[in-house]
């Protein structure tokens, strides 16, 4: 399709928006600053208290700990290690999860009579907290890689059929119609009209499940693991070593953050015609 | 004009919508005919059934009773055979102008590559190049009625519906698209079905006027326009104007009383 070509284009036509006055803050760099000057403050704060005997080091940890921690961890190739498994296995179960969760919430669109049939299964399953699967999953899965995927499957698959599901059915039916005037089959109404219409939704799952495919992940590794983030948390604590604990926490925020953002890139290049709202926010 | 053969007959028509309460019975054996090459005006009150006998037409909803004869034949519907353009312009967001326009063709399985050069015919001829890749948020209202126009003319159904599409844009814009349309009805020679609450607009363009009374809708009178003049502007100044105007005001129970001074104001 020539959308492709015509997308860059297009944004090349996108007005700038008018830059008016704002508060010398409201930049990238301002707000940069803004960001890290809290957190050092929180950090400093937390140190000093460790330092004068106001906050236990013990239930704690302290900043100047996790960063020898951090340091320690990093170098001997530790922390890398359990990071990538924990990312490789979030990443896995999302994709598996979020692209078969959305495949089959699409294609109960076609048939209202199945869609009918199964929803009070979908809604049960929905409400069972999943992570109450997880030992079950470890039994029937084992204790490595694939049980850990199977968790983040089974958390983020439900989110996308639901999500799928709903957009397909919300999909303007005035622009259906006149792909029927038109003569449009079935096929046509569902690949023109409907996926296209769903795409902004299905891609607002990605954000809260990528951060569901770090829980199954972690989850999963809580329960029994040799490898990831969530060992190293779990098996951290019971050691009372809590510097240990907060560099996994804080690895995990990392993660999650950047993920976040690939999705941010994702849903630009996926959807250049819906402008990103938090650019275009009307200023009031 | 009525030597022109018949190209669509609506031959009566019942349709009743099921609400809360009593059935509302919107259109109640419904009788008129178009003409091939027609341009036919459909005008009559507001809610009085103007849309649903276009979505029985273009095959949106079935009619409880009645039937359509194309070109002779009994058919259910003329889906896939008709332009409709609705009363909303119905551009989709995530197509880009040429996106939209190809949409037609594409579902028809046209080849690509002779279907961007029509549109791009069309685009250009509707004053439009230049703004193909522009998605159709970023276009003003009445670039997206030539837009959705030119999806539907681009088709080249047997019969165009277009319902009311200009009445949400200004006046000035609207004199600007009602030329463009007739021009384009003109060059292609093709039937028009013209829902409108704007009876200057009917008189102006159309060869025939078809008045429903309110609901449930009934033809109460047809009127053939006698305007030698092609263009809506000129039209418009036609010593015949004045007259046909008055006359479908009256139709429409409008209190023509109120509206004499207008009417020969214009
Ligand atoms: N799907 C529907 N279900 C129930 N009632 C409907 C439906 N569609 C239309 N109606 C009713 O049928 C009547 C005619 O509707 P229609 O849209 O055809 O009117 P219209 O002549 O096009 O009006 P307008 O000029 O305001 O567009 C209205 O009273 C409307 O409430
Ligand atoms: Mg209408």
């Amino acid at each position: 399709m020539s959308v492709i070509a015509a997308e860059k284009s297009a944004a090349l036509q996108q007005p700038r928006p008018a830059s008016r006055k704002r508060s010398m803050f409201n930049t990238i760099v301002g707000r940069a600053l803004l960001q890290t000057g809290a957190v050092a403050l929180l950090l400093l704060l937390w140190q000093f208290g460790v330092r004068i005997g106001w906050i236990s080091d013990f239930l704690f940890g302290s900043p100047s700990g996790i960063y020898v921690t951090l340091l320690r961890m990093a170098g001997n190739g530790e922390l890398l290690s359990d990071t990538s498994y924990t990312l490789f296995e979030a990443i896995l179960g999302f994709i598996i999860g979020t692209i078969s969760g959305s495949i089959a919430g699409l294609a109960l669109w076609y048939s209202i009579f199945v869609a009918r049939l199964v929803e009070p299964f979908i809604v049960a399953i929905n409400s069972v907290p999943k992570i109450a699967l997880a030992p079950i999953i470890i039994l029937w899965f084992g204790t490595g890689l694939v049980s850990k995927v199977a968790l983040a499957v089974s958390l983020t698959a439900i989110v996308a059929l639901i999500a799928a599901y709903q957009a397909a059915k919300d999909a303007d039916t005035d622009l259906q119609a006149l792909l029927v005037s038109m003569g449009a089959t079935k096929h046509q109404i569902f690949y023109k009209a409907v996926v296209p219409s769903t795409i902004p939704s299905i891609i607002a799952t990605f954000r809260i499940n990528i951060g569901f495919g770090l829980v199954g992940a972690v989850v999963g590794e809580f329960i029994s693991s040799q490898h990831g983030l969530g060992h190293l948390i779990y098996n951290a604590s019971s050691f009372y070593d809590l510097n240990t604990v907060w560099v996994g926490l804080f690895v995990l925020m990392l993660v999650g953050f950047v993920l976040y953002y690939v999705i941010d890139l994702v849903e630009r290049l996926l959807i250049p015609w819906k402008v990103s709202s938090a650019v275009h926010q009307l200023q009031v | 004009m009525a030597a022109a053969p018949i190209q669509l007959s609506v031959r009566n028509i019942h349709k009743a919508f099921a609400g809360k309460g009593p059935e509302v019975r919107v259109l109640d054996g419904l009788n008129f005919d178009i003409h091939e090459q027609d341009f036919v005006s459909i005008i009559g009150p507001s809610g009085c059934g103007k849309t649903t006998i276009f979505n029985i037409i273009a095959g949106l909803i079935e009619p409880d009773a009645g039937n359509l004869v194309y070109r002779g034949e009994e058919v259910p519907s003329l889906r896939g055979q008709v332009g409709y353009m609705m009363q909303k312009d119905l551009l989709f967001p995530w197509r880009t102008v040429l996106g939209n326009v190809l949409l037609g063709l594409e579902m028809r399985g046209v080849d690509r590559r002779a279907a961007v050069d029509r549109a791009r015919e069309h685009l250009h001829a509707f004053g439009l190049a230049g703004f193909e890749n522009a998605y159709p948020k970023t276009l003003s209202g009445g670039m997206r009625q030539r837009v959705a126009l030119i999806r539907t003319l681009i088709m080249d159904p047997g019969i165009l519906l277009l319902d009311e599409p200009f009445s949400a844009l200004d006046y000035q814009t609207r004199l600007y698209l009602e030329g463009v349309l007739k021009q384009a009805v003109e060059t292609f020679n093709k039937t028009v079905v013209l829902v409108t609450h704007d009876i200057d607009e009917a008189v102006a363009l159309s060869k025939r006027v078809v008045v429903l009374s309110g609901r449930p809708a009934r033809v109460k009178t047809v009127h053939d326009i006698d305007i030698a003049e092609h263009s809506p502007i000129a039209a418009r100044s036609d010593h015949r104007f004045a007259g046909y105007f008055r006359t479908l005001c009256g139709e429409l129970d409008i209190q023509t009383e109120a509206k004499q001074p207008e009417t020969t104001a214009s």
